[in-house]
């Protein structure tokens, strides 16, 4: 009962950003197609900038949520219009975009350094209390980002389901053609939506970063859980993306408690999800049988 | 002969240059034939490498090297072929997605050994004893010799890709990259030939890995980097994917300029060397695998012949 109580608490408070991160990449994958492997940087800018905010004009961490969110969607246009945008253009082949992502992941990652420098950094923050939750200590600053996180989560859900732009979102996503036949303006959308999940990944990268520190590895050590949680969870749309983050978050938690390394929880975990995915495209071959 | 001029420093170079042109044309096999993206390379190489490692230094042999290394050499390769076999099972039949989860997640995983299995591994810290299979007099004429056997592997791998790309194999491997429902439809074993495929070319990575253990002398995590996978595919991209010769000419022109030109021959500050051109070298990788995809995606090689002959004969 223990673990459950503090596998709770410690994967939702700890992995909270996955679920955010895991939002803004089903946005890209599920409405524009494109599997960009340069979304694990954004996360990692999103990290830098909150840094570089939070400790250039000492502001304190909730502040510079917003900078921090807005600098890595401006970053996540800015690849669109510089790399994927012609590459489409181009005609440039699935398979080929996504090496082509590879590649602007690897070109970001190492550009930074020399933007940001080479050490780990940190973000200037003070120590947290701590409150006891289902018998865990967990820190009141963990508490406040997972809030924050689910709030962000959620209003992303909306905006997407509810909102006049998420159904435009949603239309260019199902027939661009149509889309564009009802007066939705395809540029602008895009736009858009580029900039909602650069903004996602921005902001949980802020978030892994004041839990620990800024490396320039860090979005790409998410990357494969965040494409995980997206291919088992974004067939069930936004909601299961949110779920299986969630899930994901608990699990790992779980295994670490239990197996005693992270490691392993996430070798666990690994191999869970890539049968999950054997499994689920025999059964879709099958089906497809006639 | 006089050998002054080459030093271990160009020696490692020259090295290196071997070694991603060997997994460069491996990658060429998955990636140009049969469009399977491998983005796990360095899972593949690193299996290998540990393997060889672990059963070299801690296994009591009852012979000595070369017998030795060659025992350890083939099963450090079978281990890599094994793993090949199971991952190739998993993703053979799923689209770009499910390739990269596996592959992606693969190397992860290896990463993961190598770093929490202590006792066998060394873990974070790593593990020494590897050493050369012969003695021919001095660490540098060991070291230049080990680079001759290298390069003798290398050009096997390539002897049988090019004959691979000239066998009815070869064309069926084209077939199934191309179009693999069609392949499929006219009754080819589409599956079994990509898991095939995949086995027998990660065991070549796996054998690559273990070649360039020894050449290091010591295995640790961190030889276990994603730069690997990239120096390899940005090679076999900018060369030409679908060429048997282009990761060597890709190889040659991205790893040759920065590790023999720049490193040994340009007049660059001593204290880049520690991070400023390693992160340069990185970053210009990834702009050129950019760059090449988007203005020349077949390569500086260009298609493959039997593709611009076929064009030519559709002109006419």
């Amino acid at each position: 009962m223990q673990l459950i109580g503090d596998s709770l608490v410690i994967g939702l408070t700890e992995h909270a950003p996955l679920v955010l991160a895991a939002i803004g990449f089903a946005l890209l994958y599920r409405l524009t197609g494109l599997l960009n492997v340069a979304y694990s940087e954004t996360v990692t800018l999103g990290a830098y900038f909150g840094m570089w905010v939070n400790t250039t004009f000492d502001l304190n961490f909730y502040a510079v949520l917003l900078p921090a969110g807005i600098l890595a969607g401006l970053v996540s246009v800015g690849t669109y219009f510089a790399v994927f945008r012609p590459a489409k253009r181009r005609n440039v082949g699935t398979l080929e975009l996504v090496i082509i992502s590879f590649g602007l992941s690897i070109f970001l990652r190492y550009t930074l350094q020399y933007v940001f420098g080479y050490p780990v950094r940190f973000y200037d923050v003070p120590p947290p209390q701590t409150w006891r939750l289902l018998g865990t200590g967990v820190s009141t600053f963990r508490l406040l980002a997972l809030a924050s996180v689910a709030v962000i989560s959620l209003l992303l859900y909306w905006f997407i389901q509810k909102s006049r732009l998420g159904l435009q979102i949603r239309a260019l996503a199902s027939d661009e053609g149509l889309a564009q036949a009802s007066g939705i303006r395809p540029l602008f959308v895009t736009v858009l939506i580029w900039f909602i999940a650069g903004v996602a990944g921005g902001l949980a990268g802020a978030f892994y970063g004041v839990g620990s520190s800024v490396v320039p590895f860090m979005g790409w050590r998410q990357f494969l859980f965040i494409l995980m949680v997206v291919l088992v969870g974004g067939t069930r749309g936004l909601g299961g993306v949110i779920v299986v983050g969630a899930a994901t978050g608990v699990a790992l938690a779980a295994l670490t408690l239990e197996l005693g390394q992270a490691y392993y929880a996430q070798l666990v975990l690994i191999t869970g999800f890539v049968v999950y995915l054997k499994w689920r495209s025999r059964r879709v071959a099958e089906t497809g049988k006639v | 002969m006089n050998l002054d001029w080459l030093d271990s420093f160009l020696i490692y170079g020259f090295f290196t240059i071997v070694i991603v042109a060997g997994l460069g044309t491996l990658l060429h096999l998955q990636l140009g034939l049969a469009r399977m993206a491998n983005f796990g390379v360095v899972g593949f190489f690193g299996i290998g490498m540990y393997a060889f490692g672990i059963l070299y230094v801690k296994v009591d042999w009852p012979f000595e090297d070369p017998w030795q290394f060659l025992v350890c050499a083939l099963c450090g390769t079978l281990v890599a072929g094994i793993a090949g076999l199971v991952v190739g099972w998993l993703i053979a039949d799923m689209n770009e997605d499910g390739v990269l989860v596996g592959t992606l997640g693969f190397a992860t995983a290896v990463f993961i050994l190598a770093t929490t299995e202590k006792e066998l591994t060394g873990g974070a810290q790593g593990m020494g004893g590897l050493n050369f299979p012969f003695d021919v007099g001095g660490v540098k004429a060991n070291e230049a010799a080990w680079l001759i056997v290298a390069t003798f592997v290398v050009a096997l791998i390539i002897f049988y890709v090019w004959r691979v790309h000239r066998s009815p194999y070869g064309r069926l491997l084209v077939a199934v990259g191309a179009n693999e429902p069609l392949a499929r439809s006219l009754g080819k074993p589409t599956f079994r030939i990509k898991l095939w495929l995949f086995a027998i070319s990660s065991a070549g990575m796996g054998l690559l890995g273990a070649l360039y253990g020894v050449n290091e002398r010591f295995m640790r995590p961190t030889n276990l980097g994603v730069d690997i996978t990239l120096a390899a595919m940005v090679a076999l991209v900018l060369g030409g994917s679908a060429r048997v010769w282009g990761a060597t000419v890709g190889v040659i022109l991205t790893v040759g300029f920065f590790d023999i030109v720049v490193q040994n021959y340009l007049p660059v500050p001593r204290e880049w060397y520690s991070q400023a051109l390693p992160v340069a070298r990185e970053a210009l990788f990834g702009a050129a695998l950019i760059l090449v995809l988007m203005f020349r995606p077949s390569g500086i090689l260009g298609d493959m012949r039997r593709d611009k002959l076929m064009r030519s004969l559709h002109r006419d």
